[in-house]
């Protein structure tokens, strides 16, 4: 039982195909009317069938009020992280700090090494992944006198200015699954962002993963609580419970509460592209889960 | 000289990033004044400045009409493939707004402090030639193949291509030197130089450097627009360049026009005082100077290059596109051919899209339409024409998707108005907050036109009747140009002709219809086994016939496939919120055969047309599809039909329920007149030979046909879909209203004989 007491976020993951041209636009602005905290979207640059994700987020971030937007999750591969960082920090400074950095080290290398990016083992890719955050973190640090300078073997910063400074803290959140994608979590990151549909082992795998991140964290001296756990979660609304995230708002909100207090996650993120589902998401189930989590928490 | 470009204006707005709302104003501020195009610099090693990109993304959702550049994109910091997606998306997302600027980069000591490389000036044109290489690859959404630029600097690796971008993106490349303008004549579709930075007869020799090159590639001058930055500030009295009043502004710029051949102006000032009295006092000034120096005024739309020219047909006049066509005709070198060539069962290659917005400009396209005779001539509503062949190869397409008004007349009436290229489900959404509902295909992506002059057989077929059957009146264009409207008052016998035999006499452009109230219906889709396909099919046919008129029931079949459970899927609409009842209907279906799946909603009639995609059609080759009409459902005709599902001929096999309402009419009160028939009958196949002789051998259990899903050619289909009474008065109309057939690409029915007395009289009112 690990409750790391955040308060909940409830967001959407939104397809972001490129046609129709405002099928993604339409989903966030009504997951922004409907009180959502998060809008976002996976990003495969290779996928000439989706938006280029960067491009969406700035586009949606200027056509919404209050929610705040992410890659779920940026691909750093074919992503410059110096000017990644820049991007970041512009996308935060228009938006009045509506801006989330998801981050994920590459996993489809056929398609990165098409659009003309280096292809990488997976070790390496983790220990790039590791120097882009490196990377990212100095070009934010906009107050340090001198150049930023980080000499990795992916990626070198020789004296880049630094700046400009975000609107707010902007939270990395890594895509992790493996052990050193999670120790480098525990370590680097104010996030964890894994779909529940990747899990083998559906929601019991999380105690483990969750374990190799709080050590890697306390390892790092930092507290397991600063890395939010956030959850992409797929289910379906029925008149009847018939299983997890399968049944009417109510269920759902137990189910999701229940992951709260077993598994600490603070962030559901729902994969629906549905407006029905968005809209029942932000009316029913976000406020009962609240209801119960804030109830269980107080007792 | 000058070539031949419409004049812009644009503006150069510093993305600042201590205060980020302020470029955001200014850009904003460009547009309300009536700039063209708002451009950023672009240095991504400078904090100083927001990103670029990011800035360009969040400014399209903040504006509506001005255009959206870099001025220039730093190539060495953005991957040109990832650039060139993004660049398609933006341009996706504003609706055609963004174009390209892009630049080899100069600040190396910069560039490599962001881990970025450093380049030699040689190497930097040469990478910069090959980003262009993979910029225009991705973009090149049309072609299929995967792109492969093996540059030194620059590479992509059997990279899909797309997404297809809203308009043709320019590349314009940023030089000063020789070496980069002969790139940009070879390859980019622009020059974007400072004026500051220039000395006299810079321009002059950058353009001779750039035409030659372009020549040299096979292109042509024009292929290349001239842009140009400017400084400069009002001033009461004259002074050096581009300080003075206004009127020196334009005494100034004006040859750079007429001589030097500068398409854009950008007015690089943070002050929108300034840019306001550009606008205002320069821009307009210049323009009209610039119709009075020149021979002929300029276009006020961008040309097509010389590759896009390339890319036309030999036999049709596309100098002698109608003026009220030109702006919206799709050639086969556009961009936005690929969206607009095929249909969605149809792969097609046709010369011109024509898109008129109203009647008139329909009777334009027939104008040059009628000058092409010897071109197949295709009229397409929403593109799912099967029998009505709505693209061909190398003839014309009269795309009516622009006329897709939809405007409710009268209310105590229930009196709408709908244009011929609006789709089903947008009228269902349309009518939902009325409680109406029109009753229409089986799919919301169908367009009104081709479904409202054929028939219309849907969900609420048996309770409403057929689509036709709420037809009121009309307003089409006959083969003459003329416009005509036909009611129960005007031209009646052309208002009977229309429901039914509509493609053959003319193009609806608009509908008057008297629809329904339909409240919540009940939506069902029941997968059921199928191993026993004669007794399931004869089992449907009762029940669907038996079922109350409120049931309108449809039945997918498709070959058996190894290994898996025979599934027969049934969709039916219940005209009826009520749960108990919407069981009630239903249950006789389920208990046909073992049910596998059930789904069954209750919701408004527009939630069973939402489901179809809005993407563009990117059909391939030809349908080949058999449909017939049937009273009954005999044991005969269902063990037949399991056999034609054995032969692996047919892939998918429909069966719509009809009866009810639709049975009402008297069959010679529309040309639609199999209006005994209990079920219509749907075969698609590949293989044409094949198919047809399989279907014809089933004839004896067939009583005509439903035009629509028929792609037989042979002439006695007309007599199958037409009885003789119907026929002989088409015929007769066909005479008299279309002696040439020019509208023949549907299941065509031939002009009566001719006969010389009473040809050329239309005897219709216009």
């Amino acid at each position: 039982m690990t409750d790391y007491g955040q308060d909940l976020l409830f967001g959407t993951f939104v397809t972001p195909t490129a046609q129709p041209a405002r099928y993604a636009v339409d989903r966030a602005v009504l997951a922004d009317r409907v009180g959502l905290d998060l809008v976002t979207f996976q990003d495969h640059p290779y996928q000439p069938s989706f938006h280029d994700t960067w491009t969406l987020l700035s586009y949606v971030a200027s056509r919404t009020e209050r929610v705040t937007v992410a890659g779920n999750v940026l691909n750093l591969p074919l992503r410059q992280p110096a000017v990644l960082a820049r991007a970041a920090a512009s996308l935060d400074l228009l938006s009045g700090g509506r801006f989330e950095l998801g981050l994920g080290a590459g996993a489809f290398w056929d398609g990165v090494e098409a659009m003309g990016g280096r292809r990488l083992s997976t070790g390496h890719a983790v220990d790039a992944l590791a120097e882009g955050i490196g990377v990212i973190r100095e070009i934010w640090t906009a107050d340090r006198r001198g150049g930023a300078r980080f000499d990795g073997d992916h990626y070198r910063l020789h004296g880049a200015k630094r700046g400009p400074l975000p609107a707010h803290d902007i939270g990395i959140w890594v895509g992790a699954y493996k052990p050193r994608m999670l120790a480098l979590t525990g370590r680097l990151a104010d996030g964890w962002l894994p779909s529940l549909g990747y899990l083998p082992g559906g929601t019991a795998d999380l105690t483990d993963l969750n374990k190799h991140i709080d050590e890697a964290a306390a390892e790092a001296g930092r507290d397991p609580a600063a890395v939010r756990r956030l959850l992409n979660v797929g289910g379906r609304f029925t008149a009847q419970a018939g299983g997890f995230l399968d049944g009417p708002p109510q269920r759902w909100a137990e189910d999701l509460a229940g992951l709260t207090f077993e598994y600490g996650t603070s962030a559901f993120i729902l994969a629906d592209d549905d407006p029905a589902a968005i809209e029942l998401f932000a009316a029913e189930v976000a406020p009962a889960t609240r209801e119960l989590v804030a109830a269980e928490r107080s007792r | 000289m000058n070539y031949g470009h419409p004049v812009r204006f644009g503006t150069f707005v510093t993305p600042v990033s201590a205060s980020p709302n302020t470029p955001v104003e200014l850009a904003r501020r460009s547009e309300e004044l009536g700039f063209d195009l708002v451009t950023f610099q672009d240095h991504p090693y400078q904090p100083a400045f927001l990103d670029t990109w990011t800035l360009m993304s969040w400014v399209a959702g903040r504006t509506e009409r001005v255009h959206l550049a870099g001025n220039v994109l730093n190539v060495p910091l953005r991957n040109p493939a990832v650039l060139a997606r993004s660049a398609a998306s933006l341009d996706l997302l504003s609706g055609g707004r963004l174009d390209l600027a892009l630049g080899a980069g100069a600040f190396w000591d910069a560039i490599e402090a962001m881990g970025g490389p450093r380049r030699t000036p040689g190497d930097a044109v040469d990478a910069l030639s090959e980003a262009v290489d993979v910029v225009r690859g991705i973009l090149d959404a049309g072609d299929q193949t995967p792109l492969r630029v093996d540059g030194r600097h620059h590479r992509a690796a059997g990279a899909g291509r797309g997404p297809l971008p809203a308009h043709r993106i320019p590349i314009w490349l940023g030089a000063q030197r020789p070496r980069m303008q002969r790139l940009i004549g070879r390859k980019a579709d622009g020059w974007v130089v400072s004026l500051p930075n220039l000395r006299p007869g810079d321009l002059r020799a950058g353009n001779k450097i750039i035409d030659e090159a372009a020549a040299g590639a096979g292109r042509e001058p024009a292929d290349v627009r001239r842009l140009v930055n400017i400084a400069g500030r009002f001033s009461p009295r004259r002074g050096g360049l581009l300080d003075g009043p206004p009127q020196q502004w334009v005494d100034e710029l004006l040859p750079l026009v007429v001589e030097e051949g500068v398409g854009t102006f950008i007015l690089m000032t943070d002050d929108a005082d300034m840019m306001a009295r550009f606008a205002g006092e320069v821009a307009p000034a210049l323009r009209e100077a610039v119709d009075r120096e020149l021979p002929a005024p300029l276009p006020t739309a961008e040309p097509r290059d010389s590759a896009a020219r390339a890319a036309r047909r030999d036999d049709i006049d596309y100098a002698g596109v109608p003026a009220s066509l030109a702006d919206s005709a799709v050639e086969p070198g556009d961009i936005a051919y690929p969206r607009v060539r095929s249909t969605y069962l149809r792969g097609g290659a046709p010369g011109l899209v024509l898109r008129p917005r109203d009647s008139a400009e329909v009777a334009d396209a027939l104008a040059f339409a009628r000058r092409h005779p010897h071109l197949p001539l295709a009229v397409r509503s929403g593109g799912h024409g099967i029998s009505g062949r709505s693209t061909n190869d190398g003839g014309i397409v009269i795309d009516l998707g622009l006329i897709d008004g939809i405007e409710v007349l009268d209310e105590a009436t229930r009196r709408v108005r709908i244009g011929a290229g609006a789709r089903w489900k947008q009228v269902a959404a349309a009518l939902r907050p009325y409680g109406w509902a029109l009753s229409s295909g089986d799919y919301g992506g169908v367009g009104v036109g081709g479904l409202a002059t054929a028939g219309g057989i849907g969900f609420l077929g048996r309770k409403h009747g057929l689509t036709i059957d709420h037809v009121r009146a009309v307003e089409m264009v006959l083969a003459d140009g003329s416009v005509v409207r036909a009611s129960d008052t005007e031209n009646p016998e052309l208002l009977w002709a229309v429901r039914g035999a509509g493609a053959n006499l003319g193009v609806v452009t608009w509908f008057e219809f008297e629809v329904d109230e339909v409240g919540d219906v009940g939506w069902a889709q029941l997968a059921l086994d199928a191993s026993d396909p004669a007794t399931f099919l004869e089992e449907f046919g009762r029940v669907a016939s038996a079922a109350p008129r409120d049931t309108t029931a449809f039945l997918v079949m498709g070959p058996p496939r190894r290994g898996q459970p025979a599934v027969a899927q049934v969709m039916a609409v219940v005209d009826s919120a009520d749960p108990d009842v919407i069981v009630e209907q239903l249950e006789p279906f389920a208990r046909i055969a073992p049910l596998y799946q059930q789904q069954v909603v209750i919701t408004p009639y527009a939630g069973v047309m939402a489901t179809a995609s809005d993407g563009d059609h990117q059909g391939h080759g030809e349908p080949v599809t058999r449909s017939a009409f049937t009273r009954e459902i005999t044991p005969e005709l269902a063990a037949a039909v399991a056999d034609l599902l054995r032969s692996g001929v047919v892939y998918f096999f429909q069966v719509r329920t009809v009866g009810g309402a639709v049975a009402d009419v008297d069959p010679d009160a529309t040309a639609y007149a199999h209006r005994d028939a209990g079920f219509s009958l749907i075969a698609m196949g590949v293989d044409r030979k094949r198919l047809d002789q399989l279907w014809d051998s089933l004839a004896e259990h067939f009583d005509g046909l439903y035009l629509s899903f028929e792609t037989d050619r042979r002439p006695e289909r007309v007599a199958d879909a037409y009885p003789p009474r119907t026929l002989a008065r088409l015929r007769g109309l066909k005479r008299r209203l279309d002696p040439d057939n020019l509208f023949r690409d549907n299941l065509n029915i031939q002009p009566a004989d001719a006969d010389r007395a009473v040809a050329g009289a239309t005897g219709v009112n216009a």
